[in-house]
Parts: structure tokens; C-alpha cells; sequence
């Protein structure tokens, strides 16, 4: 009897070793830019770039983590003068998001109920190369870009992980919404 | 000899009692900016949109139809909410395609536009419905061209060359394209 729950015991922390530490998703808020998500790992701002040919040269406010070779990025930029284009500017976004890739979904997106509805898409593509699956998620709302890619890389190699669409899905714009005990994410200072 | 003759004959009968199609004509609007081809007789109308984020607008539509296939061309005036452009296209986008069944849902890119163009068969077998959607200059500017069962042939190419027809180049127009009526007040 002794000898069999030596086994078990040394089973499951056998399992426990060999599995790869899981962060803690939580929560996540930028009241000023208007809107919250849920990521695993540590969050890190930054800023990039993006060039459209429609949207101009713009720097983009980055907010990055990666978990378990899954890399999540929620990516904003804005557009405040150019409100009225912003079909046109998310269309573009979209489109370049697939452009020479392989589709897997194209599919509507829409956040928040009725009237407070904000409309845009859900992708999921394979890189070339076999560089991994990304899904994103696009909208444009209140004058700003805002992109969520999740990328499962080769080294994690489990494409059908439920973890994309755990964060694709966990975007909110509306406050009430948003979890009251989220962290708040700082904005950083564009040029 | 004769059999030549009457199998001619016979056969130009059978061409005569083909459906007559009209032929396609460009037609352009300067103060909405876009131009398009299509064939029939031109029907102006007015209707009604509501989504549950853009509200109730009034709708100018440019209708026409011809061998059972209704072909409109729909301006929705979103100039008063056009910040919420993005929205207010992809909830229109997707109204046009809920509770059917969705054949395709791709791009439309049209002259430096980026919008949808969506093929959908209707409810009750009531035909198949092609559509492509654009948001300009503070208007929602959208395609549509149905096959009515009357017409029967949903693989028709007619769908396609008038959804592909339209421009928001003016310089893309037809030459000789009819200036559309101004929208009745």
C-alpha cells in the first residue's frame, strides 16, 4: 500500500515538473486610451511603428507579453483627426494583417451589447515559414486603432490552444465592464 | 438542305424567346462621389436603415432590375455619426448577412477603399444576394444584387459585374455615364 502511493506521489510530481509553468492571466486597464484585456506573464509597454498606405507612418503604443512561447500584444494607435476614415483605416489594418498569409478564419467581431457596439474582426492566419498561427482582433473605436495578436510560436506547437482566444476575447470598452481589481497600465509618451 | 434551313430556324426562335436582357449603362453621381454600371430601367427610392448603433436614417436607393435580378445601389447619410465610421460599416456589413447562410465574406478593395463584399443565399429559397459595402465621405455606399427564383441561375456573373462596377474615381467613370438624380428631398 506504501509503496503504491510512493508511486502516485512521485507520478504527479513527475507531471507536475514536466508541464510548463502557467502564469496567472489577470487583468489589465488603460482608462485613458479606454479600454481593458486579460493576458498571462508580465506586461511590458513600448512603443513601435506601422506604415499603411492609407493610415500614414504612425507610432503605436505596444503592450507585450509572452507566456509559454504564446506571444500577446495589444497594440494601439491613433487617429483622432481622421475619425471619419476609420473604416477605411481598420479595413486596411485587416487587410494587411492577412495579406499574403494563410487565411484560417475571417469572421465579425463585435464587443459590448446594442447601441454601445463596437464592430471589427477576428483573423486567425498561419505565418509563412511555419513561424507560428496568429489570431487577431481589430477595431476602431473612439478615434483608435486597437490590435490584439496573439501568436502561438513553433516552439510551443499546440495551434489549437484556447489561450488566443482567451485574450482575443477578454477586450472591453466599456468601463462597467472592465474587472474592478485590474492593473493599471501606463500610456506611454509618443513623439 | 431543308433540315439546314429549318433547324436554323428553329434555333433563331429558341434565341428570340430567351429572356431579353438590357444592356448595361454607366451611371455616376458627382455630388455623392462614386459611379457604377448596371442594366434595366433606373428607379429612385427611398427607404429606411436602422442598426442598433447607427439609430434610423433615411436610405436613397438607385434601383433597377432586369431578367429577375434586382440590382440597387444604397447611400445611407451616416454624416452625423461618420466619427463612428468603422461601426457603423461593419454593423451594416453584418446585418446583411445575419440569420442567412453566408457563401462568402471577403475584402472589397475599390480605389483606395477597403470594404466587404459579402454573397448570401436568402431565407425560404427567396434567391441569392451578392453586396459589397463602403464607407465615404461621411455615407455608407453599398451594392446589392439579388437573383430572384424567377431567375433561377445563382452562378450568374451578373451579380459580380455590377458589385465590381462601382468607383470613387470619377476619372474611372464611363464617358458617357447618365448623371444620377439628385436625391428627392
Amino acid at each position: 500500500m506504501r509503496r503504491w502511493m510512493l508511486a502516485a506521489l512521485a507520478g504527479a510530481a513527475l507531471t507536475m515538473a514536466a508541464m510548463p509553468a502557467q502564469a496567472a492571466w489577470k487583468s489589465y486597464i488603460n482608462r485613458e486610451l479606454g479600454f481593458s484585456f486579460m493576458a498571462p506573464g508580465e506586461v511590458k509597454a513600448s512603443v513601435g511603428t506601422y506604415r499603411g498606405n492609407i493610415a500614414g507612418p504612425r507610432q503605436t503604443i505596444v503592450y507585450r507579453s509572452v507566456e509559454d512561447n504564446i506571444e500577446y500584444k495589444v497594440t494601439v494607435m491613433s487617429f483622432i483627426q481622421a475619425q471619419a476614415e476609420g473604416a477605411n483605416i481598420l479595413g486596411e489594418r485587416e487587410y494587411m494583417f492577412q495579406d499574403g498569409k494563410k487565411v484560417l478564419m475571417d469572421t465579425f467581431a463585435r464587443v459590448e451589447p446594442g447601441k454601445e457596439s463596437v464592430y471589427g474582426r477576428k483573423i486567425v492566419v498561419d505565418l509563412p515559414d511555419k513561424k507560428g498561427r496568429s489570431t487577431g482582433a481589430f477595431y476602431f473605436t473612439k478615434g483608435k486603432l486597437i490590435t490584439l495578436e496573439a501568436t502561438v510560436l513553433p516552439a510551443n506547437g499546440d495551434f489549437a490552444s484556447p489561450d488566443p482566444g482567451r485574450f482575443i476575447d477578454s477586450i472591453a470598452f466599456v468601463p462597467s465592464r472592465m474587472e474592478p481589481g485590474a492593473i493599471e497600465l501606463e500610456t506611454p509618451r509618443l513623439e | 438542305m431543308r433540315f439546314t434551313v429549318l433547324a436554323t430556324l428553329v434555333g433563331a426562335l429558341a434565341a428570340m424567346t430567351a429572356p431579353a436582357t438590357a444592356a448595361w449603362r454607366g451611371y455616376i453621381s458627382h455630388p455623392l462621389g462614386f459611379a457604377f454600371a448596371a442594366p434595366g430601367e433606373l428607379k429612385v427610392e427611398k427607404g429606411t436603415y436602422r442598426g442598433a448603433v447607427a439609430g434610423q436614417h433615411d436610405t436613397l436607393v438607385y434601383r433597377f432590375v432586369d431578367d429577375d435580378i434586382e440590382y440597387k445601389a444604397v447611400v445611407i447619410d451616416m454624416s452625423d455619426k461618420a466619427n463612428d465610421a468603422a461601426t457603423l460599416l461593419g454593423e451594416a456589413e453584418y446585418n446583411f448577412q445575419n440569420g442567412k447562410k453566408v457563401l462568402m465574406d471577403t475584402f472589397g478593395r475599390v480605389d483606395r477603399q477597403f470594404g466587404r463584399k459579402l454573397t448570401i443565399d436568402l431565407p425560404n429559397n427567396a434567391g441569392r444576394a451578392s453586396a459589397a459595402f463602403y464607407f465615404i465621405n461621411g455615407r455608407i455606399v453599398s451594392l446589392q444584387a439579388t437573383v430572384l427564383p424567377a431567375n433561377g441561375d445563382y452562378d450568374t456573373p451578373e451579380m459580380g459585374r455590377f458589385v465590381d462596377s462601382i468607383t470613387f474615381f470619377t476619372v474611372r467613370a464611363e464617358d458617357d455615364a447618365i448623371e444620377l438624380p439628385v436625391p428627392p428631398k
